[in-house]
């Protein structure tokens, strides 16, 4: 043994949790601006709330972080010059661009948002939702997670902001904390997938199959990661990482 | 001597082979006469205007316009000016059914059966990886799909196998197989999902998708490989065995027979 400092599991997860916290403090500033606008424009328009969102989404996204998808998606209906509307911008190979999104119902590539998870889950729970890891094939074409927080005013909502990051880049932030606790760590999201593991041959995307993972993430699934605690069958721990609702599970 | 390298060079000349021009009209006219003989655009349809279809498609104005405007000469299109004008699908039995032919012949078999091969290869592998990878809330957005389409027509049981098959690739995860089964779903899709204007290939695409959602389901990624592919080759026996039907009646009328 080499190494001089390692991490306990637990000092993982609370990292992991301040990582990701970063990028939840970031949406809901962003929320925050967004509602007390709504609150002061009684008729909301595109036209006016486009360079709002532009204008948060933009420096986020050229720091170089791990943002690589921000914006605001309106309720069907809010606006009043675009019944469907998406302001979200993404951060690519040729620089930042608009998401050129199809906001007329009768189009053959017309997607309804609102049955998509990113909108669906927040909107049901009225809490932020992470989405992922999945391959977002509406927004960035890529290997993705998105966190979702609604934006309501007087218990309406009015739609959800948030961002997307690319699995690539949470991993190179995350793995080398893993790896540092000397231990065999994998970080999973609620359904038991893989974000991102010290095993070189549990792959990201892969779906973790141990007795009683299921159960054991259930509590994440309710959003309520303080209830998560278990030890498997196997001897691995189940630890959430604050309320990120993604968990590590510690060991084999 | 240069041309011991001659395939390479063939390769390299595609590459830089310019995009622009006549050849790009064309390819639209193509994917849009592929969607309103298929189905996918419906009769009547308005389609989006020249500006919005080349910022969508990526192609200049002036390439747009001229697709448009091939679909017009080829009666597959109407456009009507004023306040409510634009251009709208004009589906003509006739003249659908003339062009499926010329479409289905333009084709020899070894082209077919390499076309339903290279989807086989993109969708069984997406299922096969997607068995391992699905999650619960997974299985249940492969039953909505199932659950909502129409099967009443072939656009709507073509747009169903679509999207349940753009799914799939999703849960497997990967990024590649999705925009793989998106472009091959543009290029690929119309021509070999023609046995949907058949109700009975209707139903039995119906069928496939319970068999490849059951193989998910129980984590049998062998068995969702061959539930996809045996679909897939299915319609390439369909489409031969029309093509074989049309060259045989075309030959009689040609012998003066009929």
């Amino acid at each position: 043994m080499t190494s001089t400092a390692t991490l306990s599991p637990l000092s993982v997860a609370a990292r992991v949790a301040v990582t990701i916290d970063g990028l939840f403090a970031t949406i809901d500033a962003w929320r925050d601006l967004l509602q007390a606008h709504l609150e002061a424009a009684p008729t909301p328009t595109a036209a006016t709330l486009d360079p709002i969102v532009e204008a948060f989404a933009m420096p986020a996204l050229a720091d170089d972080g791990l943002i690589t998808g921000a914006g605001f998606v309106a309720a069907p209906g809010l606006l009043s010059d675009a019944q469907w509307h998406l302001a979200w911008w993404l951060a690519g190979t040729r620089g930042i661009r608009r998401l050129a999104a199809i906001d007329d119902p009768s189009s053959e590539q017309f997607r309804d948002y609102t049955s998509l998870e990113w909108w669906r889950l927040p909107a049901r729970t009225g809490v932020r939702h992470v989405t992922g890891p999945y391959v977002d094939y509406v927004c960035t074409d890529d290997y993705t997670v998105t966190i979702t927080t609604p934006v309501a005013v007087g218990g309406r909502l009015l739609g959800v902001v948030g961002t997307d990051v690319l699995v690539d880049r949470l991993e190179r932030e995350l793995l080398p904390l893993m790896r540092a606790s000397g231990e065999p760590i994998a970080i999973v999201n609620g359904l038991g997938r893989v974000v991102t593991a010290t095993d070189s041959r549990l792959e990201p995307g892969s779906m973790l199959r141990l007795d009683g993972l299921t159960e054991a993430l259930e509590p994440l699934r309710a959003a309520e990661p303080a209830r998560v605690e278990a030890r498997l069958a196997s001897g691995a721990d189940v630890l959430a990482c604050g309320d990120t609702s993604l968990a590590l599970v510690v060991g084999s | 001597m240069p041309n011991a390298t001659g395939h390479q060079d063939a390769a390299r000349s595609v590459v830089f082979a310019p995009l622009d021009g006549a050849g790009r009209a064309e390819l639209v006219e193509q994917r849009l006469t592929d969607a309103i003989v298929s189905g996918v655009l419906r009769d009547g349809e308005r389609l989006p205007s020249e500006s919005d279809l080349s910022r969508s498609l990526g192609v200049a104005l002036v390439t747009a316009r001229d697709a448009l405007e091939g679909l017009r000469d080829r009666g597959l299109v109407r456009t009507r000016r004023g306040r409510d004008g634009g251009s709208f699908v004009t589906y003509d039995r006739d003249s659908a059914a003339r062009m499926l032919e010329s479409r289905v012949r333009g084709h020899s078999r070894i082209e077919l059966r390499d076309l339903a091969l290279h989807v086989s290869a993109i969708a069984g592998t997406a299922a096969e990886i997607a068995a391992d990878r699905a999650s619960q809330d997974d299985i249940e957005s492969l039953l909505s799909i199932g659950a909502n389409a129409d099967l009443s027509t072939a656009g709507g049981a073509r747009r169903a196998l679509g999207r349940f098959q753009l799914e799939v690739a999703a849960i497997s995860q990967s990024p590649r197989l999705v925009r793989e089964e998106v472009r091959l779903q543009s290029e690929a899709g119309p021509l070999l999902w023609l046995c949907l204007r058949e109700q009975e290939y209707r139903d039995s695409s119906a069928a496939s998708r319970t068999r490849v959602i059951e193989a998910i389901r129980a984590v049998d990624p062998p068995a969702a490989r061959a539930a996809t592919i045996s679909q897939a080759t299915a319609a390439l026996d369909w489409l031969v065995r029309e093509k074989m039907r049309l060259e045989a009646s075309a030959d009689l009328t040609r012998q003066g027979v009929r």
